[in-house]
């Protein structure tokens, strides 16, 4: 069953069309990029995906089901904005999402803070802005979800840190789990996918494989991408 | 879901509202040695300590009370509609649940201000003849009123204190009304909060007068007169009565209140 | 291992090219147990997905083969590792002498120049004294 599917998927804010009738489907196993230019629609999508905007009409459906408390058990969502509460320590925001998540891996969020020397005592409101996001993204990728949905996880990270991202996320390879990444650094993701989704104004352009473009078009997937969506 | 986000919930809250609580406790305790001889001295640094404590103790009544309401507004609008929002609200729990864990920790806390308040008072208090003249002036009223207008005194305690929780749970849910409806709008989210709050306010007064004015004369109004007349309904019932009316005016009120919390929080959400 | 990819051909077929490199350098040792696709992927910093595609070809060729439990193997055939070294040779020449025709050089000019340069490296290195 696919992970995560749209069906004529429109999203209106007020007169201004920030989807309009988007259709994909998106399999387990598959990690895909949601590529396309800021304001094309990437974070209206994601936040349909996760119940936090109310479709305008069409349908989204998160294995099988509407986005909803069920479906939110079944997702790991990255945020483009650090949103964890700032007042916890880390090992409180372990506790928290150990709570109310059965597929959050503690042992795995530890093994990776320890990796990234985050200290589990520290108040995650005296963080630098860069270690927050660190922390917020371990939490994500330490649960054992059906769908991971990362808004932008590379942007405001060092080169370093985006490799260690990226890494974890090919480590966390899951066949029975989908992976969506939306992001314009495209040169940095493009060996990672499996997928990727061109999205402009709202519209699907294009969906293909990583290597079914460089098959076809003899150029990456970032090149296309300049060209496609060429000023 | 809901006992664990109760529990995160006093975790947040607990941090703020506890410490102030010991304040308070302290302060009463500074207050009750400045009361119990500090003012009287002779000496002026201890006279003046003594003021500075009474005075102390009066800014934490206040700031304990303050607190209460800044917080339960506060944990609404920053943990549910702005950037934690979109950790919270993509918890595997309704919206429900949330709206519910948010109302029943800020009454809990309302009600534990009061308790505190009250605690800090008699703190400051003990050992003072003001304290007993106290608690036999309050003794003597309610056996007098008891006693004067043949009333089941417990039971009328009871429906006041249902009111008050009530009329407090109310309170928050248009404080949640207002917010939710203000962060709807994709700008000016607080302004819009503020302004969606009196109008609301406004609303519940216009509904209200247009329901005494149209009760009045109406067949309720000789239903009730009836009821007084052919029964022989007692003053004592009518005020039962009333206050049974009361509660139920709250209910609707607070219900509308829930619902249109939870419409906008799950219909309506526009994190920015 | 350093791995490193082009923009222009598919990820999946650089990746056979790599491993194929790997396993005539002895980076994978004939008749070693290769890493997990996992750890593979995560090495390359690649989609496990593509390395999985890269593993199946190279299967499908006979230069690396898998055993139900313990995983993928290194072919032990020294001829068809061999094989495999002039393949990846006879690329390399190629590209080598398309870019040398371009440049205008006949092959005879090109032999020469070949020439020149080895023997010109062979005695460079007989000059470190080693």
């Amino acid at each position: 069953m696919a992970v995560l599917e749209c069906k004529a998927l429109t999203k209106n804010y007020g007169h201004t069309a920030a989807l309009d009738g988007v259709d994909f489907i998106i399999e387990p196993g598959r990690i895909v990029g949601l590529l396309g230019p800021n304001g094309s629609g990437k974070t209206t999508l994601i936040k349909l995906a996760n119940g936090l905007l109310t479709p305008t009409s069409g349908e989204i459906l998160v294995c099988g089901i509407a986005p909803g408390k069920e479906s939110h058990a079944l997702v790991s969502y990255l945020p483009e904005r650090t949103s964890i509460p700032t007042w916890m320590t880390t090992n409180q925001l372990l506790d928290f999402y150990q709570d109310f998540y059965a597929d959050f891996r503690r042992d795995a969020a530890e093994e990776m803070l320890q990796h990234l020397n985050i200290q589990p005592k520290q108040q995650i409101k005296q963080m630098s802005k860069g270690t927050r996001e660190k922390v917020q993204l371990i939490v994500t990728m330490s649960r054992a979800a059906k769908l991971y949905l990362l808004d932008e996880p590379i942007g405001g990270v060092d080169p370093a840190t985006r490799d260690y991202i990226l890494s974890t996320i090919i480590g966390n390879y899951d066949p029975e789990a989908a992976v969506v990444i939306s992001t314009h650094l495209i040169s940095d993701v493009e060996k990672v996918l499996d997928d990727v989704i061109f999205i402009n104004q709202g519209r699907v352009m294009l969906q293909s494989s990583v290597d079914q473009i460089r098959e076809e078009k003899g150029m990456s997937v970032d090149e296309l991408f300049r060209e496609v969506f060429k000023c | 879901m809901l006992r664990k986000l109760l529990k995160h919930e006093f975790r947040a809250t607990g941090r703020i509202m506890l410490p102030l609580y010991l304040i308070l406790l302290a302060t009463s305790i500074g207050a009750n040695f400045s009361t119990r001889g500090l003012l009287e001295t002779d000496l002026k640094v201890l006279d003046l300590l003594g003021g500075l404590l009474v005075m102390a103790f009066a800014v934490a009544i206040i700031a304990v009370c303050v607190m209460s309401m800044v917080v339960m507004v506060q944990r609404f609008y920053k943990n549910l509609l702005q950037d934690e929002g979109y950790v919270m609200m993509t918890l595997p729990v309704s919206v429900h649940q949330q709206v519910w864990s948010k109302l029943i920790v800020s009454a809990v806390w309302f009600a534990l201000t009061i308790v505190m308040v009250c605690l800090a008072g008699l703190i400051m208090a003990v050992d003072i003849d003001i304290l007993e003249g106290i608690g036999e002036v309050f003794h003597e009223i309610f056996q007098h009123v008891t006693a004067y207008y043949a009333l089941n005194g417990t039971a009328i305690a009871a429906e006041f204190l249902v009111v008050c929780f009530l009329g407090c749970c109310a309170m928050c849910l248009h404080f949640y009304t207002a917010l939710a409806i203000g962060h709807s709008f994709s700008g000016h989210k607080m302004a819009w909060s503020v302004a969606w709050y009196f109008i609301i306010q406004f609303a519940v007064q216009f509904v209200g007068g247009m329901l005494v004015v149209l009760l009045d004369e109406s067949w309720l109004h000789h239903l009730l007169l009836g009821w007084t007349d052919s029964w022989k309904i007692s003053g004592m019932a009518a005020v039962h009565f009333g206050m049974c009316v009361l509660i139920v005016g709250e209910l609707v009120y607070g219900a509308v209140f829930y619902l249109l919390t939870t419409y906008f929080l799950k219909r309506r959400l526009n994190l920015e | 291992m350093k791995w490193q990819f082009s923009n222009d051909a598919p990820i999946y077929t650089q990746l056979i090219e790599q491993i194929k490199v790997g396993i005539v350098v002895g980076a994978f040792p004939p008749g070693e147990r290769l890493p997990s696709v996992r750890d593979l992927a995560t090495e390359a910093g690649v989609n496990p997905n593509t390395m999985q595609r890269a593993l199946a070809e190279l299967e499908r060729d006979g230069l690396v083969f898998s055993q139900r439990t313990a995983g993928r193997f290194v072919t032990e055939d020294k001829t068809m590792i061999e094989k495999a070294k002039r393949g990846l040779a006879e690329r390399h020449i190629k590209t080598f002498l398309a870019a040398m025709l371009r440049l205008g050089y006949q092959p005879e000019d090109i032999v020469t120049l070949l020439r020149q340069e080895t023997s010109e490296e062979g005695s460079a290195n007989g000059g470190s004294g080693m």
